[in-house]
């Protein structure tokens, strides 16, 4: 019976022991390479009067908007009813400006994929996708009237130009 | 620079009832549902709060010499203060041309100058916890109009003319589920947006080929058919058809380019430029939109009489240009082809001002008047102006009748639309005023 009782112990120690010096395996997660620009994440949230003519401002004149000329575009704004109308005017306003930064087009047909590639990412934030980078670049290289001020106007009064 | 001298000095420095079905927005047929009085209604607001004593009671005189019978001098401790004004274009006083209700109401809800308006505009009294922050809880009769009159349901037909920012944008449509945006009226304060600030944002626009436009239509499909969202309705306020955006926009180019090149410098002839007031600028782009659109339905409002928190006097001398304008845009729609002898206009003060004066002394010796609904703030007038075989002519109605939330079922019987609401409103039609 003693000895029974000691051939337990032993296996119960055996096996805590087995269990207790088990070489822990070193795990590596590995983790690919990722964008912060969410070309993925869905734009949902439509930005305020103030955010649309901050952006606004900053993708074509790339400076921060001054209080005075906030001032000025808000009023414009609210004194008319149909706010798709007044962005309209805004951005060709802005884009009529002296100081505004456009891409030449010179520039834009000398290398048309770059300018797409920049473009899309200056105005929509993202990159563009594969199919985008065939339209534009076809438009430009097969259209002679394309100038990079048309398509920053459309972009800019694109749906997506008006989300987050 | 300010607004009104924005538009003199940049000037002196440059030196029938269709009876066809269509379909609404909503996809559902609508048919006609009434014979209309006239074919265009101009609702006038002479805000600000205007007291019944300074008006038909004429207490100070007949200040309102265009619209009122009589010749009553004014009274001579503030007569050295009031502007020189022309004479009515018209032979008579407008009251000849229509009916005036002397003793009209604003029956409930708090004296405010937005709670005013919202009750002029939705024909429903409002309370205390009015938002003035939102559009209002019931429709507009902008909304109404759209939604069930007969004729079109363009916003290009309906105008909504403010003298102000403020919350005063809200009112041209509700945020009614059944209504909303889709119906609602195209919004302008226009001595805001011809204003320096507005030429600054919008006035210098850059302009495009048709081939470029025809480019930027086409990359505009493309990029809109590749995201799943749409601004529209509500969020971004009204959406004129996209025919009609090209059209507005030029207009608005135009009156920058009008007075940038002097045509708003005293545009009335007065005896000075600086006789022109806001509420005269108010009414002066009405009529350039009248003149330009000719819209069905439009509602304009003025509020410099307002002063009379602290100026009683300059008060009594606004009430008389707010009388002159409202001459002036009635003249302007008898001049206007197709407007002419086919529009009721209403004239109305959302509310009026308290019977005992505030502590403030003008330099005239009267003492200011604030409005914070005692019962002298409810009594008002109200004018009804319109074709002679419709409207009753020279009809004055001596006794309390009529109330600020009888003005827009008056709008939907003019127009032809009233049995499509009819339950819907808390008011009534003005029948003492029409045949």
């Amino acid at each position: 019976m003693k000895n029974y009782k000691i051939k337990i112990l032993i296996v119960a120690i055996a096996l805590v022991n087995a269990i207790a010096c088990t070489k822990e395996k070193k795990a590596v997660y590995e983790v690919n390479e990722v964008t912060i620009k969410g070309d993925n994440n869905p734009k949902v949230r439509a930005k305020t009067t103030l955010e649309f003519i901050s952006i606004a401002y900053q993708d074509i004149l790339g400076a921060t908007v001054s209080t005075a000329q906030l001032s000025s575009l808000s009023i414009a704004y609210t004194a008319f009813g149909d706010k798709k109308l007044i962005e309209d005017m805004i951005i060709k306003n802005l884009l009529n400006e002296p100081g505004a930064i456009i891409p030449t087009k010179a520039s834009m047909t000398a290398d048309p994929a770059k300018f797409v590639d920049e473009t899309i990412k200056k105005i929509f934030n993202r990159n563009p996708n594969e199919y985008e980078k065939y339209y534009f670049t076809n438009l430009i290289t097969t259209n002679t009237n394309v100038t990079p001020e048309a398509i920053y106007y459309a972009l800019m009064t694109s749906e997506e130009y008006r989300y987050y | 620079m300010r607004r009104r001298d924005f538009l003199k000095k940049t000037l002196t420095a440059a030196a029938g009832a269709v009876t066809l079905p269509y379909i609404l927005p909503s996809g559902r047929l609508f048919a006609a549902t009434g014979a209309r009085k006239a074919n265009h209604v101009v609702f006038c607001m002479f805000a600000g709060g205007v007291r019944n004593f300074e008006s038909v009671q004429k207490a100070e005189g007949n200040l309102l010499r265009t619209m009122l019978n009589g010749t009553e001098p004014i009274t001579s401790d503030i007569a050295a203060a009031m502007e020189p004004l022309p004479n009515s274009p018209f032979a008579q006083p407008l009251q000849n041309y229509g009916t005036l209700y002397k003793e009209f109401r604003y029956s409930t809800g708090p004296t405010g100058h937005y709670n005013g308006h919202t009750t002029a505009i939705t024909g429903t009294y409002t309370q205390v916890d009015l938002n003035i922050r939102d559009h209002p809880a019931t429709p507009t009769i902008f909304e109404y109009y759209r939604k069930h009159n007969t004729s079109s349901q363009s916003a290009m037909n309906t105008w909504w003319v403010a003298n102000n920012l403020g919350p005063y944008p809200a009112l041209n449509y509700s945020k009614d589920l059944n209504y909303g945006a889709a119906y609602g009226a195209n919004f302008i304060a226009p001595t805001f947006l011809i204003s320096p600030q507005g030429f600054d944002a919008l006035g210098n626009m850059k302009t495009f080929s048709s081939a470029e436009e025809a480019i930027v239509t086409n990359i505009k499909q493309y990029v809109n058919s590749n995201f799943a969202l749409q601004f529209l309705d509500n969020d971004a306020g009204i959406i004129n058809q996209a025919q009609d955006v090209k059209t507005l926009q030029n207009f608005i180019l135009d009156k920058f380019n009008k007075a940038v090149s002097g045509q708003y410098v005293n545009p009335w002839n007065l005896a000075s430029a600086n006789i022109m007031n806001n509420d005269m600028y108010n009414i002066l782009f009405a009529e350039e939109i009248i003149k330009e659109f000719k819209p069905e339905l439009l509602v304009v409002n003025m509020q410099d009489v307002d002063a009379c928190h602290s100026n009683f006097t300059g008060y009594c001398n606004n009430l008389r240009k707010a009388d002159y304008a409202v001459a002036h845009l009635w003249e302007t729609i008898q001049n206007t082809p197709g407007m002419a002898n086919d529009t009721i206009m209403i004239v109305a003060p959302e509310h009026g001002r308290n019977l005992v004066p505030n502590s403030i002394v003008d330099a005239y010796g009267r003492k200011a008047l604030d409005h914070s609904s005692d019962a002298t703030s409810r009594e008002i007038f109200c004018l009804v102006l319109g074709p002679p075989n419709v409207v009753k002519q020279n009809n004055v109605i001596n006794s309390i009748k009529g109330e600020s939330i009888d003005i827009v079922p008056t709008i939907a019987n003019i127009l032809g639309f009233d049995n499509s609401i009819a339950g819907q409103l808390q008011g009534s039609l003005l029948v003492d005023a029409f045949y």
